[in-house]
């Protein structure tokens, strides 16, 4: 193994991460530079651990007493933590990875061995992630040294560097593994295949989407350090066991499940390089949909002409085949299980009196506008390189315009439509409220989707990179704010005929409607000059 | 500013080789003579319709294949091309007849049902031609097409170029290749830092450089004022 070219790939692979993401020059010269990770993992390191000691210092003897018991768990709960965490953010990144850069990547045609690249990439992905690690070790590191633990605290450390090492291994077998096992079952399965990878894709970001939420990270601290105890013979819980028994005093326990770790580190490290070797697959997997022969495409979305309906389907087709698309998919069912979760506290009780009525149509159109905003300020970004397809057809923008509306639209009625119905059902709401507020879901998607576009076109990002939005960051905030915006300004005049007369007023119901019509024509007239303006000159 | 002053007219029986070195702007030209880049000053009018006020009506009639096309990668290669067929205005008959001719011809049948991602670069490119000539345009504007073409595509579409010549249609096609340009081409445009070197067929330049019985090569190296090329050689070699 040549360790320069180990160090020249870590460089290169963290310079690709850390400048994938950043468009503005001044921040990519600031933070483009690997070295940039090493002051900010300091700092945090190192302020953290000062001003927590320092709060401690001034605080009295109640917080002291609350943190001595937890603070040794604690600590042996950052290395599990954080090779979870790698693993995830590896995981994720891999799946964002956008279609046309997996071919392409130097590795494939470059001198460099399976073991060096092995090497280089989880230098590059453990540097990456090491601010996690050092805000981590820097919140414990206060209250180490003030109680004494600055050798447990040490211990952690070091087997938390090991461990965020054992989680980038996990991640190059599970990249090595999965790459062969996509080329070898899309080979063979053509269409099916590719449906498989999509809920294969967005189950997997759901669950990762999930497991961020609050209820299932404090379930998973509070049970981490018990089921470390439990399965100690699992080498993953290793390095914890190791910090656990060095804050017990057992020396011979923490030599134990140290040197086990790096043991299993290194055979971890050999196995990786080993299913790189064997099972990497750099050629383009040959995806064969179907075997007849060519006709013509029959299907017609209705209200719209030929043009936009190719359109629409091309981007359904899109939003269904690439696996960097996937994550849209996954927003109403993260979304939906959110608010499924937040809304059953409140039981299945009678109809929603006055106060709840308001609650549940915010927490109807929320949702509703974060997933119409999110997949149309996507639309036109989404088109990449290859939108010099869409400047070179004679296609209007007002057709464009249309296409694009349309799609988010029909995905954000059907979306809205089913989270309503879900909520009917837990919240027993009666049929009239149902049917004025799918009216306000309805004036909400197209208010939703025609602003959407607008940012969309006024700030599109049609850069080909990892966790791309496809829309520049200032067009994703005005953007979801725009939506968030719409969508209480069309609630309010039904929310004002609940407040004043304590039911739905037909008057306050129409004014609903022409607030949410203006809205829309008003985005219409935008999104036109917008898109028109953006579709004279080409940008790639 | 990428060009300037380029001016030239294109008969309907011509074949216009636009030549010039990297950075050249002949690219620049052909998009803008497509209609996706609005000049700041001048005027592109192709076959009487003015370019910066009429760019759908232009690109109905246009064939355009740029230099190193960008393919949607998540549809098939049919999938694409009826696509393109539609927002062109094919019907379905003109798409059921067309497609699978070109498909054809072009050496992708049995392919076309695959995605594109696992297609080659000479497959991608030959699928970018098919998808400029296939609404039957009035003129072709091609960036460098037989980039990465094997040899019978590379013939299928020089001898189209010459077929669709002798039927009207004219065809601005740029290269890097000076002996293609040399061979097919009516009328070659030389182009340098944005502006027009020289305008004429391949013999009017030989004896306006001078360079009588030589190569279109040194014709062009000798306008470019690139033909000294020893001390790069040397230098690269030592």
């Amino acid at each position: 193994m040549n360790l320069r070219t180990v160090y020249s790939l870590a460089v290169v692979l963290t310079r690709s991460q850390i400048r994938g993401t950043q468009r503005n020059k001044f921040l990519a010269r600031v933070f483009g530079e690997p070295r940039i990770i090493l002051p900010v993992d300091v700092a945090l390191l190192f302020g953290l651990g000062i001003v927590g000691y320092l709060i401690l210092a001034r605080t009295g003897n109640e917080l002291r007493a609350l943190l001595i018991p937890i603070l040794p768990k604690a600590l042996a709960g950052i290395p599990s933590a954080i090779m979870f965490m790698a693993i995830l953010f590896g995981v994720l990144y891999e799946i964002s990875q956008p279609i046309q850069s997996l071919n392409t990547d130097l590795v494939n045609w470059l001198p460099i061995t399976p073991t060096e690249y092995v090497a280089g990439s989880t230098i590059s992905e453990s540097y990456i992630y090491s601010f996690i690690l050092c805000l981590l070790l820097g919140v414990v590191l206060g209250p180490a040294l003030a109680f004494g633990l600055g050798w447990t605290w040490l211990a952690a450390a070091v087997l938390s560097a090991l461990a965020l090492f054992i989680g980038a291994f996990v991640v190059e077998i599970l990249d090595a593994t999965t790459n062969r096992i996509s080329s070898s079952f899309y080979g063979k399965s053509g269409r099916s295949g590719i449906i498989f990878r999509l809920v294969a894709t967005v189950i997997l970001l759901v669950f990762i989407q999930l497991l961020f939420s609050g209820y299932i990270i404090d379930y998973l601290l509070q049970s981490i350090i018990q089921a470390a105890l439990f399965a100690w013979f699992m080498p993953v819980v290793w390095p914890s066991l190791a910090v656990l028994s060095a804050s017990q005093g057992s020396t011979s326990g923490f030599f134990l499940f140290l040197a086990s770790s790096i043991v299993f580190a290194a055979a971890l490290f050999a196995l990786a390089a080993q299913f790189r070797a064997r099972f990497w697959v750099p050629v383009p997997v040959s995806i064969k949909l179907s075997t007849g022969i060519y006709r013509p495409a029959r299907f017609r979305f209705p209200l719209v002409g030929a043009a936009e309906s190719a359109l629409i389907q091309k981007d359904l087709r899109s939003l269904t085949r690439r696996r960097e698309m996937a994550r849209f998919l996954a927003i109403p069912f993260v979304l939906a299980i959110s608010m499924g979760i937040s809304i059953l506290p409140l039981g299945t009780g009678s109809t929603p009196q006055t106060p709840d009525f308001i609650f549940i149509a915010i927490l109807y159109t929320l949702p509703v506008a974060i997933f119409v905003g999110a997949l149309s300020m996507s639309s036109i970004g989404q088109e990449g390189y290859a939108v010099w397809n869409i400047y070179a057809a004679p296609i209007k923008p007002s057709q464009i315009l249309r296409a694009k509306v349309l799609f988010a639209a029909s995905l954000g009625l059907a979306f809205g439509t089913a989270l309503l119905t879900i909520f009917a059902f837990l919240m027993n709401i009666v049929a009239a409220y149902y049917g004025v507020m799918l009216l306000i879901g309805v004036l909400v998607v197209l208010e939703a989707s025609m602003l959407g576009v607008y940012y969309a076109a006024r700030f599109p990002d049609f850069r080909e990179m990892v966790r791309s939005r496809y829309v520049g960051v200032w067009g994703s905030l005005l953007g979801i704010t725009t939506a968030f915006g719409a969508s209480l300004v069309t609630i309010a005049p039904t929310a004002a005929s609940i407040i004043l007369y304590g039911e739905l007023t037909s008057e306050f119901t129409i004014a609903t409607v022409a607030v949410g019509i203006i809205i829309f024509l008003a985005g219409a007239k935008l999104a036109l000059r917008q898109i028109t303006d953006l579709f004279t000159n080409i940008r790639i | 500013m990428a060009v300037k002053g380029v001016s030239f007219t294109l008969q309907s029986n011509q074949i216009l080789g636009l030549l010039g070195p990297n950075g050249s702007g002949k690219s620049t030209l052909m998009k803008s003579m497509v209609g996706i880049i609005t000049p700041d000053a001048g005027a592109i009018t192709v076959q009487g319709l003015d370019v910066a006020s009429n760019p759908i009506e232009v690109k109905r009639i246009v064939g355009f294949v740029p230099e190193s096309p960008r393919l949607y990668e998540f549809l098939s290669g049919s999938e694409y091309l009826d696509f393109v067929a539609t927002v062109h205005g094919l019907g379905p008959e003109a798409k059921r007849e067309r497609i699978p001719e070109f498909l054809k011809a072009f050496e992708l049948e049995g392919r076309e049902n695959e995605l594109i991602h696992g297609y080659s670069q000479g497959m991608k490119q030959k699928l970018a031609i098919i998808a400029g000539i296939l609404h039957k345009p009035r003129i072709l504007i091609l960036d460098e097409p037989l980039n990465a073409l094997d040899p019978l595509s590379a013939r299928i579409v020089k001898d189209l170029i010459h077929k669709l010549r002798d039927d009207g249609v004219p065809t601005v096609f740029s290269t890097h290749v000076l002996e293609i340009a040399d061979a097919i081409c009516d009328r070659i445009v030389i182009m340098y830092n944005g502006k027009t070197l020289a305008d004429g067929t391949v013999e009017e330049l030989r004896s306006k450089t001078g360079t009588e019985g030589s190569s279109l090569e040194e014709v062009f190296l000798k306008l470019t004022g690139t033909s000294d090329t020893r001390e790069v050689v040397e230098a690269l070699t030592r």
